[in-house]
């Protein structure tokens, strides 16, 4: 099913790589100028990543400063032709968060407690919008409608598999779907964004 | 392979939904193909969008201060990254291979040169030793001497002493460089360890490499007028002699039937037997772990019939899997 309206994010999504990729290459070299640039540019979405993984908003600033100091110490092993900086700051939001969630169940589950202990599930006031965080809102948006076109069954194993960091069988026993219809929605699901923000039609 | 396998592997690959045998077998085939590459950066690309779909948050404000004032050390002094950023490591089984060959040529070096220094340091040990024999004859024989003349006259006997004391000297000076080259000879056998070690490693790391490059990915297209939609993917993996087998919708087998899975290899003039498996009855899926029923060295297809419960030697049911 596509969208009533297409959305073409594939041209500034590109532009965006090549800035981003930039910002990179001047935080390897020292500039820190260029890692605040950055983080103005992805903050956001980074910090709603690890606040949706962890439920924790503590956790989700702790999670986004480890990524940006991971980005500051690691711009120099940055390759353009393995992924956009952005993909990869992603990345590691996610595979933190995630590590974060696993920890603090196994914490529990050794300890015979609720998770719910979690301090500050709540995020402290947010500070005035750079001008590059405004245009980085303003992407998130439209970004945002156009993972919101996919359909709901798609958008909903996506979601179980990225934010929830399940697997195939916890996300098939969730849905209750086959595991067959649940890696057909994944590959339609991610195929269908593809196209969207990368402009590509099979 | 088809076009939607692929793609299926891929975006399972991206969201870190693919383990054990076929995440081993996506990359080595990823590692092989350049199109497959691609496909990965860009689902890759695809899925970190994923996360403007989070409801909309802002980090505090004094976030963005409290990262900047951590960046004490500067980009060019950080130690290099250890991690790597990416699940997507194209091309790391070349990498590796490089690695091990330029590793292994080092070693070697270092092995060869120890070796090389052992063997130096124990000639310095005997050549100690034989100072120390020669030392302790003079000596023994300048006692003689000194006893006999020590009997004839007493005048030399100053003399006599000062010769003993030298002698006594060489002697200590000898056992000590006997000691030093002890000590080094010690050190030495401790680096030619540590090296053979390290060569061992490497070697257990090249033999996974090359399992990892040498696993075989096929899929089974249905036979089965009744059920076109039945699929398969089979994983195998020469070295181990073990494969996984993974079904869709096949139908739903009756009490005293089992589906049976075969190895066509050339080298045998019948399909080898490759164990018996059953299905969901709802999905018609399954995931099989199968090993040969006798050694195979290349297995150019797979197929899976239906058999009776407990499965046969030679195939006699219907064939209702075929591939690749």
């Amino acid at each position: 099913m596509k969208p009533d309206t297409p959305i073409d994010l594939s041209a500034p999504a590109a532009e965006r790589a090549r800035v981003d990729a930039a910002l990179l290459g001047r935080a390897a070299g020292g500039d820190r100028d260029a890692l605040g640039e950055l983080y103005d540019r992805f903050s956001r979405p980074l910090f709603a990543t690890a606040l949706r993984i962890t439920g924790s908003a503590a956790e989700a600033e702790d999670v986004v400063q480890e990524v940006f100091l991971s980005l500051w110490t690691r711009a120099r092993t940055f390759e353009v032709a393995r992924g956009s900086a952005f993909a990869w700051a992603v990345t590691l939001t996610r595979h933190r968060a995630i590590d974060r969630v696993r920890q603090r169940n196994r914490r529990s589950e050794l300890l015979g407690q609720a998770t719910a202990e979690e301090a500050g599930t709540q995020p402290a006031p947010a500070g005035p919008d750079s001008a590059a965080a405004l245009l980085a809102r303003e992407h998130a948006g439209a970004v945002r409608s156009a993972v919101a076109s996919l359909p709901p069954e798609q958008r909903r194993a996506l979601e179980l598999a990225f934010f929830d960091g399940l697997t195939q069988q916890e996300i098939a026993a969730s849905l209750r779907q086959p595991l067959g219809t649940v890696k057909a929605r994944i590959r339609r699901g991610l195929i269908r964004l593809r196209e969207i923000i990368g402009g590509h039609h099979d | 392979m088809t076009d939607e396998t692929m793609q299926e592997y891929a975006s399972l690959y991206v969201l870190d939904l693919l383990e054990g045998l076929e995440l081993d077998a996506f990359q080595a085939q990823l590692a092989r193909d350049p199109a497959l590459r691609q496909l990965v950066r860009e689902l890759a690309e695809a899925a970190a969008h994923l996360a403007h779909d989070a409801p909309d948050a802002s980090p505090p404000a004094a976030l963005k201060a409290r990262i900047l004032a951590r960046l004490d050390t500067p980009a060019q002094a950080a130690a290099p990254a250890t991690v790597i950023p990416f699940k997507v490591p194209c091309w790391v089984p070349w990498a590796a291979a490089a690695v091990f060959v330029l590793t292994s040529a080092w070693l070697s070096q270092l092995y060869l040169g120890s070796r090389a220094a052992a063997a130096l340091l124990r000639d310095q040990q005997l050549l100690a030793d034989f100072e120390l024999k020669s030392a302790r004859h003079q000596l023994e024989a300048e006692r003689i001497i000194s006893r006999q003349e020590l009997s004839a006259s007493t005048a030399g006997s100053t003399d006599l002493n000062r010769a003993l004391q030298l002698a006594r000297q060489q002697a200590a000076d000898a056992e000590a460089q006997l000691t030093r080259t002890q000590q080094l000879l010690a050190a030495r056998d401790t680096q030619l360890a540590q090296a053979t070690q390290l060569v061992a490693d490497t070697e257990a790391r090249a033999r996974r490499e090359a399992d990892l490059a040498s696993l075989k990915i096929a899929t089974l297209a249905s036979l089965l007028g009744s059920s076109p939609q039945a699929l398969a993917v089979a994983v195998w993996s020469p070295t181990r002699q073990e494969g996984v087998l993974r079904v869709e919708k096949l139908p739903a087998l009756a009490p005293d039937k089992d589906y049976q899975l075969w190895l066509i290899d050339p080298q045998y003039p019948i399909p080898v037997d490759g164990g018996v498996f059953t299905v969901d009855p709802a999905s018609g899926a399954a995931s099989y772990a199968f090993k040969a029923g006798k050694p195979v060295r290349a297995i150019t297809k797979f197929a899976v019939s239906l058999e009776r419960k407990g499965g046969v030697p030679r195939a006699e049911g219907p064939m209702v899997l075929f591939g690749p």
